[in-house]
């Protein structure tokens, strides 16, 4: 901090945006005047719809260290239910098992992890956390919190009728951007802060990068949030030298990929889990230990999964995120690797931007 | 910086840049006592086959823009600003597999023998010079 100059105003919250004086109003009264400004407030956890859900005491979100600390401080709790299946909530679940809590998932998907696996992958994991007792229910939602007249947590009601009891839920259902001090601004906001390919928002001098930013999305071509740790990184960098004076574009913004690992497996995934149509072709390579699934239109990886054995999986990455011809028969696939495409540049770093590429 | 640059097409595909790794990275650093039946031996060097089945020899470019680092939740994976590696520091890594996810080129990943951290090209960090590119 003191290498860099900077100052940290530790404790203070930044209540408003005034986008007209170039200052930001602090919570104290304070304000904090800028010549250019990076919104970078990140995203805090959704809580969805349902009835109690905001009354119940031993309601969490799982998004910062103080959730952390107040579920972990629910100590005389035997059972929990976790509100979604999905990276948040399976590493919960996997978290309150190992403290000896019984723990139950539910996810109204078929499957747990349904954005990033397909049902066989999914299905590994499941049966994991099975054999660990934790309960895994699919195709269900929460419907209802049961509350005693104190407001403490007693259970969930599912929709389908089944009441499971329980002294803690953990909702994770998903993440919005951290926006709501830009109330009564004219920043251009979509899901998030809108955002162009210099991280520029529709102020010039305000920036915004992370989870709490909206841009367009390599994979899709679509505006979307890009909630992922490696983008939010780039993008900070990206803000941050344009702030600075020197232009520079976001590259590489493919928010589509996801590792994780759970009860010592490993898995890794890029794109679409699944094939959406029959222009999409599947590959499926399966064997006790390792999954790995590839999936491919007009002769560009559009899909992979790897489970068990992950070890160069950022090459098929790279191949989803640059849209480069995969160039090798089927039977091959399985084997891909950068020797495949090698190119060394003249700094001796490599590249998958060939002559063929550029030219294009 | 450094790099070790590669010329493809003189490749044999002999393994012995693969075997200088295993060795120095082994306990003895000995060629002659590195135990190659041990599943942790793990080379963070690669001769793979490319298309036509050509041998070429890969590693880690230590990155100016260091994919692997922009992954790295925990901070283990850091550019020294001074020599201009990517240095992983083992202790602090988490094995979330982000930088394995992350490395366009597959140049990172899972240790063999215990699946819970990532191993890297280390540039042979105290030796001055990389031992494969003394072949």
């Amino acid at each position: 901090m003191q290498k860099y100059r900077l100052n940290w105003a530790a404790g203070i919250t930044a209540a408003r945006l005034l986008p007209e004086e170039k200052a930001v109003l602090a919570d104290n009264g304070d304000k904090l005047y800028y010549d250019k400004l990076l919104i970078a407030t990140g995203a805090s956890s959704i809580l969805p719809p349902v009835e109690n859900i905001r009354r119940g005491r031993q309601v969490y979100g799982l998004r910062n260290i103080d959730d952390v600390s107040a579920i972990g401080a629910a100590e005389n709790c035997r059972q929990a239910v976790i509100m979604g299946g999905g990276l948040v909530g399976i590493d919960a679940a996997a978290a309150l098992s190992e403290k000896g809590l019984s723990v139950t998932v539910v996810e109204v998907a078929d499957r747990i992890l349904p954005l990033q696996l397909d049902k066989k992958a999914a299905a590994r994991y499941e049966a994991l956390f099975r054999d660990r007792g934790i309960e895994i229910i699919t195709g269900e939602m929460v419907s209802k919190i049961v509350l005693d007249e104190k407001e403490n947590v007693t259970g969930v009601q599912l929709k389908g009728g089944r009441l499971i009891p329980c002294s803690l839920v953990v909702a994770a259902t998903g993440v919005k951007p951290e926006i709501s001090f830009l109330e009564g601004t004219a920043i251009e906001v979509g899901r998030g802060i809108r955002v162009n390919e210099y991280q520029q928002t529709s102020y010039p001098d305000i920036y915004a990068a992370g989870d709490v930013c909206e841009s367009v999305e390599t994979f899709t071509g679509k505006i979307t949030t890009t909630p992922i740790w490696p983008l939010a990184v780039m993008q900070g960098k990206v803000a941050g030298t344009n702030m600075a004076g020197v232009r520079r574009k976001a590259a590489g913004n493919f928010a589509y990929k996801n590792s994780m690992t759970f009860f010592g497996l490993a898995a890794v995934s890029f794109g679409l889990p699944e094939a959406p149509d029959s222009s999409y072709e599947t590959y499926i390579l399966d064997s006790p230990g390792s999954y790995e699934k590839i999936i491919i239109k007009d002769g560009r990886l559009k899909g992979a999964i790897l489970q068990g054995d992950i070890t160069r999986a950022g090459v098929l990455g790279a191949l989803i995120r640059e849209d480069y011809p995969v160039k090798a028969a089927p039977d091959k696939l399985f084997d891909l690797n950068y020797a495949c495409f090698f190119h060394e540049l003249e700094n001796g770093e490599f590249t998958y931007q060939d002559e063929a590429l550029t030219s294009r | 910086m450094k790099r070790i640059f590669i010329k493809p097409e003189l490749c044999e595909g002999c393994k012995n840049c693969q075997v200088a790794c295993l060795a120095e990275h082994s306990p003895s650093r000995s060629v002659w006592f590195v135990n190659l039946s041990d599943q942790g031996s793990q080379p963070r060097n690669f001769v793979e086959l490319n298309n036509e089945g050509r041998p070429v020899p890969l590693s880690c470019r230590q990155c100016d823009e260091p994919e692997c680092v922009n992954a790295c939740v925990s901070g283990a994976l850091q550019r020294d600003p001074a020599t201009g590696l990517v240095v992983h520091n083992q202790k602090q890594c988490a094995g979330c597999w982000m930088c394995v996810m992350s490395c366009p080129y597959g140049m990172i990943l899972p240790d063999a023998r215990e699946n819970k951290i990532a191993v890297k090209c280390d540039f042979c960090a105290d030796r001055g010079t990389p031992r494969q590119s003394a072949l």
